[in-house]
């Protein structure tokens, strides 16, 4: 095993571990920090693919923006500290089922998908900001240009719903 | 290397998500599950643009961020405006509509 | 063991940028309703309170005119491209295919919305008011909420937000490749999330289904993109013509394509409302503001079914045989879900939502029709001319049932339980034989524009070979025709319960609106000739 191997495998490691303690804890807030560190560790696996661009924003919108929102949210809602044990469903027959079917139809592409597919890892086609920002900008401008419509519109939406306007009626 | 490794831990991670969307019963701990399927299809769109040695993946996973981020807005604003109204965030209890 | 060779263009493509070009012209109509969000964004910042709703109404309703006519313009300007019928062009560096269908279906998605804007600039229902939460963040039953109602504020910020969810749906169908897609997928289906949960009467509902219908979306969002990721890793592209050549090159099936397939398909059937993944819409349907409902269930169904006719008749039409069974499967499956278990609803907004879904069924059923090009001056139907006209006439008689649903109204509010209907003729034959009208529009009796849709998607489909199907079909219409002529027995025979429906005079607005879908319903089941002609004259997709 190569140096990257050995980088891979510990860090797919942290990451199913602890994809599973947020799916299975039974603390809401220790939910959402499980979730930062299955997040940190995929960002590692996208380094190891030489996605730079893709790895540091990863860090930046998920770990740093929306984490921190949702554990805002947690505590908006009064989340309670301790433990609950009422978190989770006893409902596991549908969602044994669900995910026997999703862990087969993925099984079988996984199986059969890439029988003669190597990646060179040391080749390195490194997505650096700038020719991520090239692709985005010639490429994929429109695209693009209408996520910013999006985030406006969810902008909106989200005031629209949460602001409460003030007393006299006026702004 | 091989590839197989990435999109099999990429394929774990959504199972994993969409287990957890089933299973649990807060709605804010659904939507976590449901940011980790999200980041496990960014994960197979990463390595197949590195197997495909082009970049339109990682613009992909690039914009799912971003689509992500703004989902978080509004669904984290559907979810308070609810709290709001019946003091809670369990999706259980949101059973006014019946079958 | 193939080592895949790195493109060496992309280190030294670096420093030489080219500018990206843009068709303006070609991308217009979806420009200016952006741009018509934007004014409305605009409007909400600057513009006085007591003029806002005046000034927002007729931003929308110039705007989407403005839209129209741009539309008719880029139809007029289409030319001929490549060796299958298709007219049209490829835009915005291939993220955008402007071509007859996408066309039709911009033409279609704006008609549409500008009578849901009507519906949306109702007030005289409420007392002066929109339908829409005075307030949404104040709690319902608290002092505030008494402040915001006595005082008539009201959220015009709705007119931007159905402009936002507007743009997403002519980005929809026309998209070129799955990010652009996977996009305008987003883009119309937030706004409409947050539109949901803003009912000014029965809050609590309405939030339940906003939340039902964004942690479900969010669900199938999730699948849908890890459907793109098994594509693109199948074909290495993202864009529909590559992703075409790629499966035409393939021998025999490969696992990753039919998995992105299934994926791909779960995220676009969760949107037109198709079983096994329809649980969401009797209840967002039931739950939000009606003006919303209507809204919803024309648009948002013209262009998940425009997305999902391109995606699968131009990226993976060559894998026809391969997606054609599961088709197969969720239409009978769709068509049994919707018309059993709206025999057993009791309120009317749900038993409407099931009546769409058995659409979303029927459609799914012209879907695969006999896909080639008619040859001029045979009666042949392509199964996407036929779905196309389907959906025209699906959208006009659905605005025009909820909007009836807006006017018969009790003291707390649209009487929507079944019971509450009972001997409405008496009460208001007028607002009663229209209804009937509509409803059996979608049973499809003929002389209505029902019966010509469901002719032409059966007709296609009997073509293309699937006779069986378009058997289990027009059984589960009769069956279907069975729920909908029990509430026009309902209105007609029995006594009214109680003190009996209202129906509330409504201002010219939804009046309109009414009169659209019931001309539109008449038109298109007595001379759906011009209609069916321009479906044809759309020609293929391009690619």
């Amino acid at each position: 095993m190569t140096a990257v191997q050995v980088v891979f495998v510990l860090l797919s490691l942290v990451a199913v571990v602890s994809a599973l303690l947020v799916v299975t804890t039974p603390h809401l807030v220790h939910s959402a920090l499980w979730l930062v560190v299955t997040l940190g560790a995929i960002a590692g696996v996208f380094l190891v693919l030489a996605a730079e661009f893709v790895a540091w924003v990863q860090v930046l919108i998920y770990v740093g923006a929306v984490v921190v929102l949702l554990l805002f949210a947690l505590m908006l809602t009064r989340a309670p500290t301790g433990p609950q044990p009422d978190l989770t469903v006893r409902r596991w027959a549908p969602a044994a089922f669900v995910a026997l079917l999703v862990a087969v139809l993925l099984g079988a592409t996984l199986v059969a998908g890439f029988q003669d597919v190597r990646l060179d890892l040391d080749q390195a086609v490194v997505g650096s900001a700038e020719v991520t920002g090239e692709t985005v900008f010639r490429r994929w401008v429109l695209p693009f240009e209408v996520l910013s419509v999006l985030l406006l519109a969810a902008l909106v939406g989200a005031i629209v719903l949460s602001r409460l306007r003030s007393e006299d009626g006026d702004d | 290397m091989d590839p197989t490794p990435f999109i099999g831990l990429s394929a774990i991670l959504f199972t994993i998500g969409c287990i957890g969307v089933l299973v649990r019963r807060n709605a804010i701990v659904i939507f976590m599950c449901v940011e980790l399927m999200l980041n496990a299809s960014n994960l197979a769109l990463v390595t197949f643009a590195r197997v495909h040695g082009n970049l339109d993946g990682q613009v992909a996973a690039f914009f799912v961020m971003v689509v992500a981020a703004a989902e978080v807005v509004v669904g984290l604003a559907i979810i308070m405006t609810i709290f709001r109204t019946r003091r809670s965030a369990s999706v259980d209890d949101a059973s006014l509509l019946k079958y | 063991m193939t080592t895949l060779a790195v493109s060496p263009l992309l280190s030294e493509s670096v420093g030489d940028f080219t500018k990206p070009s843009i068709e303006y012209f070609d991308l217009s109509p979806l420009l200016i309703i952006i741009g018509v969000a934007l004014a409305g964004v605009i409007v909400e910042a600057f513009v006085p309170r007591r003029l806002r709703y005046v000034v927002q109404t007729l931003v929308a309703v110039v705007g989407t005119i403005a839209a129209l006519v741009m539309t008719v313009f880029v139809a007029l300007g289409l030319e001929p491209r490549g060796d299958n019928a298709g007219f049209g062009a490829i835009a915005a560096e291939g993220a955008i295919a402007v071509d007859g269908p996408t066309v039709f279906l911009w033409g279609t998605i704006l008609v549409l919305t500008l009578i849901s804007v009507f519906l949306f600039a109702e007030r005289h229902l409420e007392g002066g008011v929109t339908a829409f939460a005075g307030q949404a963040a104040a709690l319902p039953g608290t002092e505030a909420e008494r402040e915001a109602s006595t005082k008539g504020l009201e959220h015009t910020e709705v007119f931007p937000l159905m402009m936002f969810a507007v743009a997403g749906m002519l980005l929809f169908p026309a998209s070129n490749d799955l990010i652009t897609m996977f996009v305008a997928l987003e883009i119309l289906s937030l706004p409409l999330y947050l539109l949901c949960g803003l009912a000014r009467r029965r809050r609590l509902l309405s939030q339940e289904a906003a939340l039902k219908y964004f942690m479900l979306g969010a669900f199938s969002s999730g699948f849908f993109l890890y459907g793109i990721a098994l594509v693109y890793g199948y074909a290495g592209s993202m864009n529909l013509g590559d992703i075409a050549e790629a499966v035409s090159g393939t021998i025999g099936a490969d696992p990753l394509l039919l998995g992105g397939i299934g994926l791909l398909a779960v995220g676009l059937l969760f949107k037109v409302g198709a079983a096994p993944f329809h649980a969401w819409t009797p209840d967002v349907y039931q739950g939000a503001p009606t003006a919303v409902t209507a809204f919803m269930a024309a648009c948002t169904k013209v262009a998940a079914f425009g997305a999902l006719l391109r995606l699968f008749y131009v990226g993976f039409g060559a894998a026809r045989w391969d997606w054609t069974p599961m088709i197969w499967v969720v239409a009978i499956l769709t068509m049994a879900t919707g018309c059993v278990l709206a025999l057993t609803q009791s309120d009317i907004k749900r038993m409407l939502a099931y009546s769409s879904i058995a659409h979303a069924g029927f459609i799914l059923t012209g879907f695969v029709g006999l896909n080639a090009v008619a040859t001029p001056g045979t009666a042949e139907l392509t199964s996407l001319q036929a779905v196309l006209f389907y959906l025209v006439t699906y959208g006009f008689m659905t605005i025009g049932a909820f909007a009836v649903v807006t006017v018969v109204r009790d003291s707390s509010g649209e009487a929507t339980h079944l019971s509450r209907w009972s001997g409405l003729g008496k009460e208001s034959p007028f607002v009663a034989g229209v209804f009937a009208f509509f409803l059996l529009g979608m049973a499809g009796i003929p002389l209505t524009s029902g019966f010509t849709g469901k002719w032409a998607v059966f007709t296609s489909a009997w073509q293309g070979g699937a006779w069986p199907l378009v058997v289990v079909a027009a059984l589960l219409s009769a069956v279907a025709a069975f729920f909908y002529i029990r509430v026009i027995v309902l209105m007609y025979f029995s006594d009214p319960v109680g003190e009996g429906p209202t129906v509330v005079m409504p201002s010219v607005l939804t009046t309109i609106v009414i009169a659209v879908g019931f001309a539109a319903t008449v038109a298109l089941g007595v001379v759906p000739g011009p209609v069916l002609d321009l479906a044809a004259h759309a020609g293929q997709f391009v690619r």
